[in-house]
């Protein structure tokens, strides 16, 4: 088995009174795609935003790559290794595709205001490279033909796949990808499977939370539910599925069984 | 007219090299021509008409191209620039007066104390954002000015005054009253300034503020550096800010406290707005009208300012993105081979 790419160890985080996630403990292995699932309200965006730095755990540890994520700000997080796609599209609407993702590119540069203000050699090659590799990004997403569009005027379906090309422009070892399926129809859902997997199968490792169980149990190599903020199962999708409590978290509990 | 920044930008994309060349330079010079076109309609009444070209209309539009980094690039509501404006023009006016230096020699000086004081301003308040950051600002404005008003150093009410006017270069004399000159000068740091703003549109930096205007955090998380990039567009947006200040300085030979009002801060907001947001062409459409108009029509007397302000409630309310709004044009999609 391949090792542990970042490991959340009972991580805890609080709101107030509300607890949101509760000692949650799973790792994401290179090269694996981890799908993480629950009912409404089960934590899984807050995992994203714990992971990302949006929200400081209350307590436990996150340790990505080797190291803590504590205190490190986002955009470090970001330059680390880590990207994701928000569940409720945020495009920068204003920006080209191709804009778009070579902005989340820049995460690397070396060459930053001073140089690209006076054209040093550094900055012009560095904006050649990064060009050359968005268009290379959205062909990969399938979506290559619109890179001189507005992000905005851009079709649905096209938006969601642009925000995955967006995340991966900022070379992520990890991508978190936050329901990419809502509101695609089952065809487009099939085409999404494949892309998901050519993402791996490309070196990335994948941590998907969806809400559509046959796309998740489809591309899974491993499945990690939530509900309540507390896991109750990681394992095969196969095992998953005839899980009792994931079962009982998705369809409630018979009441002449309780 | 409706469709002005399509055109133009359709003209200028579908030039080569050397037809872009021409079409600038030949913007250049019709616009270095314009103190020799004071005897047409363009004329202003009451006030003098080389005056009305060098203060208000070039400085505001030097002011409007760099208050339009920070407000139209970046999106962050700085109600108070004049301060860098004034931190320029009172940097002119002690060093001027009190020591050996010369503009040119003050000019980076002056440049470098306003970026400083964007550094200081820009730190702690761009922690802040939305109102917070406006009201901020707001304030940063008013005690620079009340700064000036207080401190014997700087004059207090009475100011600064015998403040020298650039030595000649090139044999070019700047005398008080030759306010072509004046206007040439401000051309070149206001062409400087659009070098400077287009330059970083294109590249990382350019990309970088638009993120962070359309939505702050999705770039923070996609790995803009954030606070760094808006501090920047703050010292970027003081330097010029800075630079016009010590010309004003240097040309009025007087300033006080009273030259640095809020009301200054809102007119070139004003012309911003006015303009386009964001456009640079928009932007500068913005500060000629604003710092033409009121003089134009200055036969009306004390009516000018009441119609000055129907002409802006009546522009904004037909095109509320201003005159040439940002707004890429889309180019048509490119049609792969399906094979």
């Amino acid at each position: 088995m391949n090792k542990s790419l970042i490991e959340l160890k009972n991580v805890t985080m609080k709101f107030g009174g509300v607890t949101a996630l509760s000692d949650v403990t799973f790792d994401v292995k290179e090269k694996e795609i981890l799908g993480l699932i629950g009912p409404n309200g089960a934590g899984k965006t807050t995992v994203f935003n714990v992971i990302t730095g949006v929200y400081q755990i209350t307590s436990g540890e996150i340790i990505f790559d080797g190291k803590s994520l504590a205190g490190v700000k986002r955009y470090k997080i970001t330059k680390r290794g880590i990207a994701r796609t928000f569940q409720n599209i945020r495009l920068w609407g204003d920006m080209t595709a191709l804009e778009n993702v070579m902005t989340a590119a820049d995460t690397h540069k070396k060459s930053g205001l001073v140089s690209g203000l006076f054209g040093f050699p550094i900055s012009r090659r560095e904006e050649k490279r990064d060009k050359a590799r968005a268009q290379e990004l959205l062909d990969f997403i399938g979506i290559g033909e619109y890179s001189d569009r507005l992000a905005k005027n851009l079709p649905y379906g096209v938006q969601r796949r642009l925000e995955i090309a967006r995340a991966m422009g900022a070379e992520p070892k990890l991508l978190l990808l936050d329901e990419p399926a809502a509101g695609f129809n089952p065809a487009e859902k099939v085409e999404l499977a494949a892309t998901i997997r050519k993402i791996r199968d490309a070196g990335y490792t994948v941590l998907l939370i969806e809400h559509d169980m046959s796309l998740v149990m489809k591309v899974s190599d491993r499945v990690v539910v939530l509900d309540f903020g507390q896991k109750i199962a990681d394992d095969s999708p196969r095992n998953v599925q005839d899980d009792k409590r994931v079962i009982e978290a998705y369809l409630g509990v018979p009441e002449d069984a309780s | 007219m409706f469709n002005l920044r399509d055109k133009g930008a359709e003209i200028w994309e579908n030039q080569g090299r050397i037809g872009r060349i021409v079409i600038a330079v030949g913007a250049i010079a019709i616009v270095a021509a314009l103190p020799f076109m004071g005897g047409t309609f363009l004329n202003t009444p009451v006030a003098d008409y080389e005056s009305v070209l060098v203060y208000p209309i070039a400085m505001f539009v030097l002011m409007a191209i760099g208050l339009n980094i920070v407000i139209g690039k970046s999106g962050l509501l700085d109600l108070g620039y004049v301060a860098f404006f004034a931190i320029g023009a009172y940097t002119m006016g002690l060093l001027g007066t009190k020591t050996d230096l010369n503009t040119w020699e003050i000019l980076p000086i002056g440049i470098a104390m306003a970026m400083f004081s964007g550094i200081i301003l820009g730190v702690p308040a761009l922690k802040l954002r939305g109102d917070y950051l406006a009201i901020i600002t707001l304030g940063f404005g008013e005690i620079v000015r009340i700064v000036a008003l207080n401190l014997g150093a700087l004059g207090r009410s009475e100011g600064i005054q015998g403040i020298p006017t650039p030595p000649g270069i090139f044999g070019i004399e700047y005398a008080f009253d030759s306010h072509r000159i004046y206007y040439w000068t401000l051309l070149i740091l206001i062409l400087l300034a659009i070098w400077m703003v287009r330059r970083l549109s294109a590249r990382r930096a350019g990309r970088a503020w638009e993120s962070i205007r359309q939505d702050e955090d999705a770039a923070e998380l996609l790995g803009v550096p954030t606070f760094k990039y808006k501090v920047w567009a703050f010292v970027l947006g003081a330097s010029v800010g800075g630079a016009a200040g010590v010309l004003y300085a240097s040309k009025t030979l007087f300033i006080a406290p009273d030259n640095f009002t809020l009301q200054i801060s809102i007119l070139i907001l004003a012309c911003v707005v006015f303009g386009g947001m964001g456009n640079i062409w928009g932007v500068i459409l913005g500060a000629v009208i604003l710092g033409y108009l009121p003089d134009r029509i200055r036969f009306l007397s004390e009516a000018r300012l009441l119609v000055f302000g129907l002409v802006l409630v009546i522009m904004m309310n037909l095109r509320p993105d201003g005159i040439l709004p940002r707004k890429k044009r889309e180019k048509a999609i490119v049609k792969k081979d399906a094979s």
